[in-house]
């Protein structure tokens, strides 16, 4: 009985550990990086305008940082419209 | 008694963030250590706000400080104040009305040099923050101890310290989670031991819980591994084997777990003695 709710309680997403996980996903890889989320925003949109110069984008562009260990790369997949 | 290792190891005890625990960290495994019989030293680099020497309960025996000794004031072995209890454990203290900048990491290395023959372990005190206090600290070090908390801004710092080490050439790098709550962390209330190393990507040496004996034996200027009955006392124990290279198992982190392998350990380990 006592370990059901622990697991609902654990499921928890609002969980304040949860909430510090999440939190620190997002301030240590701009601290790493010496990035803040505005800068992200402007690259993410220039990258985007660069793009659509070009090519006819098709969907929803993403541009995002993905974390490996204490490495970092930023994850750009924007689908293109075909003829 | 002569020292038990051919090369001394300079380690320093660094965090960022203030008051997650190096002092106390640096009292106890150096008290550790020189139980088990290794010489050891432990210098004090918070300079101006020092209280290593009260953790150890030596302040009434303190006469020069690191200041001194570099200034040229009084010589080393002068400045160096043995233990109470252990023969073999030595306290380099700090200044208290001195300021971090009037020492550079030229001299410390120095410093360091001069005893690496004499000693087994030279544990350096870290002040807080990543000034000149934190380039003094590490300067000299072979390796690193980085002590935090299960809290986001302590996490914060410690990235920010490996970060720094990392940048100077550090190789060996190790963490200690000082102030863990297993009750907390099973109710979804405190980050766990996975979730910082997921976090902090290095390898862990310690874990040492929340725990009122700290409190008690900082009272007494006695080092908490001199009670055999503390949680946090079997921790640092086990962090000063693990120094010396000896495997000591970790309890499984699983939450619901952690506290009774935690004092099941305890039981077999302080039953042997
Ligand atoms: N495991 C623990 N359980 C309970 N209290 C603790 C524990 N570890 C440390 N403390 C308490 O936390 C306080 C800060 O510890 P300590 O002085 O070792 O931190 P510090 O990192 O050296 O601080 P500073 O950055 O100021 O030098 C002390 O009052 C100490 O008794
Ligand atoms: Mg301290």
């Amino acid at each position: 009985m006592l370990d059901f709710i622990k697991k609902i309680y654990m499921r928890d997403d609002t969980s304040s550990r949860n909430q510090a996980n999440n939190r620190l996903r997002v301030v240590l890889t701009h601290d790493r990086l010496n990035l803040n989320a505005n800068t992200l925003n402007t690259l993410k949109e220039e990258i985007i305008a660069v793009i659509s110069k070009h090519l006819d984008i098709d969907g929803t562009p993403e541009v995002r940082l993905i974390t490996e260990g204490r490495n970092t790369a930023l994850d750009i997949s924007i689908p293109i419209k075909g003829r | 008694m002569d020292k038990k290792t051919s090369e001394c190891q300079v380690i320093v005890v660094t965090s960022g963030k203030g008051g997650v625990g190096k002092t106390t960290t640096v009292a106890n495994v150096s008290t550790a250590l020189a139980r088990m019989g290794y010489r050891v030293v432990v210098m004090d680099l918070d300079i101006g706000l020092k209280k290593l020497d009260l953790i150890l309960g030596l302040e009434n025996r303190v006469i020069y400080d690191i200041v001194q000794v570099i200034e040229g004031e009084c010589t080393l072995r002068q400045a160096l104040v043995k233990d109470k209890r252990f023969p073999e454990l030595y306290l380099l203290p700090a200044a208290q009305t001195r300021n971090k900048d009037e020492i550079t990491p030229e001299q410390v290395k120095q410093l360091c040099d001069q005893m690496r023959p004499e000693f087994d372990f030279v544990f350096i005190d870290c002040p807080a923050g990543i000034e000149q206090g934190f380039r003094n600290a590490i300067a000299a070090a072979d390796r690193a101890l980085v002590v935090t908390n299960p809290e986001v801004s302590a996490v914060r710092d410690a990235d920010r310290i490996i970060g720094m080490l990392e940048s100077a050439g550090f190789q060996d790098i190790k963490l200690i989670v000082n102030r863990i709550r297993p009750d907390m962390v099973r109710h979804g209330d405190m980050l766990s031991i996975e979730d910082l190393l997921e976090h902090l990507c290095i390898d862990l040496i310690g874990v040492v819980p929340e725990d009122k004996s700290v409190v008690v034996s900082t009272n007494r200027g006695e080092p908490i591994i001199l009670n055999n009955r503390s949680t946090a006392a079997l921790a640092f124990n086990n962090i000063a084997r693990r120094i010396t290279g000896e495997q000591v198992e970790f309890p499984t982190f699983e939450e619901d777990s952690f506290w009774n392998r935690l004092k099941g350990l305890g039981r077999n380990l302080f039953s042997t003695r």
